[in-house]
């Protein structure tokens, strides 16, 4: 309609607005990048497999560290601000599970061609069994995908899953236990 | 008559309470990660586990989840922490100037809804003086039109020019409040 002319003022205290919004963040960019370096990967694929989307784990892993940055909290130790960054994550998959994207598909992995690879891994072998999983993780709830990946891609305790699922430490024994359960079932002796 | 205490749902809890876990999972999991299984494990824990339902569930689980982490973590393409951290720094003055700027966007709508409904309501109370106007604009029956009757009027003539100056002044004052310098 109008475009709004700024001023000098305006453009300044804008300015100082936007910098004291960068202070904020919850570290400075030495820490941060540090911190990245050390998560980034393990984000993206508890992402990755629990939404069962690559692109959009992409998304999810820029989404989950800006929200983290922005989080005004005082984390006690390393652990527990990963945990925290975990939970970011994980929140972020189930709103985008309710709003009907990152349904679980099959995913469909890049190397698909059978033989040998030089380190001697069987690629054929491998993808299959890569493909059987993501078959028997689909069969799971949400909640069971992620306890079981924490537990056993991450080695996550029980007391960091707990933070990271936003759950009760004392149910986490048994909620592992059922899901491993049917996973195991799911992915039968062959596995 | 009493009715018979029935087992067979708190049975079934209580046996899942007490076979929920395995001493020995820690075990399975340390060689598990440290690749000693199946073929360079302790003899006693290979025993174990082909009697254990929980650990041979912890063996089969963990044994597929290890392997495509080790899949994700190499298929896992992820910016890096400099650009990361730049989008972030650059998202993070957009939205803090977008939340400074939101509550101007509210005060220009206000102002213009009240704008509009001055403009409403002076144009209700005028109505009846315009509509006099535009009458005796109008030709009449002896022929005498227009000017002559607009002009020959003292009282219709303030009211023209005042409606000529709106309708010139109108626009301008609402490019004004809208676009606040």
């Amino acid at each position: 309609m109008f475009s709004r002319e700024l001023t000098v003022g305006d453009l300044q205290r804008l300015d100082r607005i936007a910098t004291a919004a960068v202070d904020a963040l919850q570290m400075d960019e030495d820490t941060f990048r540090a911190f990245y370096d050390r998560t980034a990967r393990q984000v993206w694929a508890y992402l990755a497999r629990i939404t069962g989307d690559r692109s959009l784990a992409d998304d999810l892993l820029q989404e989950s560290y800006y929200r983290f940055l922005r989080a005004e909290r005082a984390f006690t130790s390393e652990s527990h601000r990963r945990n925290y960054l975990f939970r970011i994550a994980t929140n972020l998959a189930h709103d985008r599970r309710r709003r009907g994207r990152g349904i679980v598909n099959v995913p469909v992995p890049a190397e698909n061609e059978p033989g040998a690879l030089a380190d001697g891994r069987d690629v054929a072998a491998e993808t299959e069994q890569r493909t059987d999983l993501a078959r028997a993780m689909a069969t799971l709830k949400p909640r069971e995908r992620e306890m079981l990946w924490l537990a056993y891609a991450q080695g996550s305790s029980h007391e960091e899953i707990a933070e990271s699922l936003g759950l009760r430490k004392s149910s986490i024994k048994i909620l592992l236990f059922r899901a491993r359960r049917r996973l195991a079932a799911a992915l039968g002796p062959r596995s | 008559m009493k009715r018979p205490r029935s087992f067979g749902a708190e049975d079934k809890t209580m046996r899942e309470k007490t076979l929920v876990e395995c001493a020995r999972e820690s075990d399975v999991l340390d060689a598990l990660a440290s690749a000693r299984w199946p073929n360079r494990v302790e003899r006693d824990l290979a025993d174990h586990v082909a009697s254990c339902a929980i650990c041979q569930d912890v063996v089969t689980v963990a044994t597929a989840i290890q392997a495509d982490h080790d899949e994700a973590w190499r298929e896992a393409n992820v910016p890096s922490s400099g650009q990361m951290w730049w989008r972030a720094e650059m998202r993070a003055r957009q939205d803090a100037i977008r939340e400074a700027s939101r509550p101007v966007a509210v005060a220009q709508g206000v102002a213009a809804l009240f704008a509009l409904v001055v403009a409403a309501v002076a144009g209700w109370f005028a109505w009846p003086s315009v509509r006099s106007l535009f009458s005796a604009l109008l030709p009449t029956a002896d022929g005498s039109t227009v000017a002559s009757a607009a002009f020959a009027s003292p009282a219709l003539l303030p009211l023209a020019i005042a409606m000529g100056a709106l309708l010139i002044v109108a626009p301008l004052a609402i490019y004004v409040v809208l676009s606040e310098k």
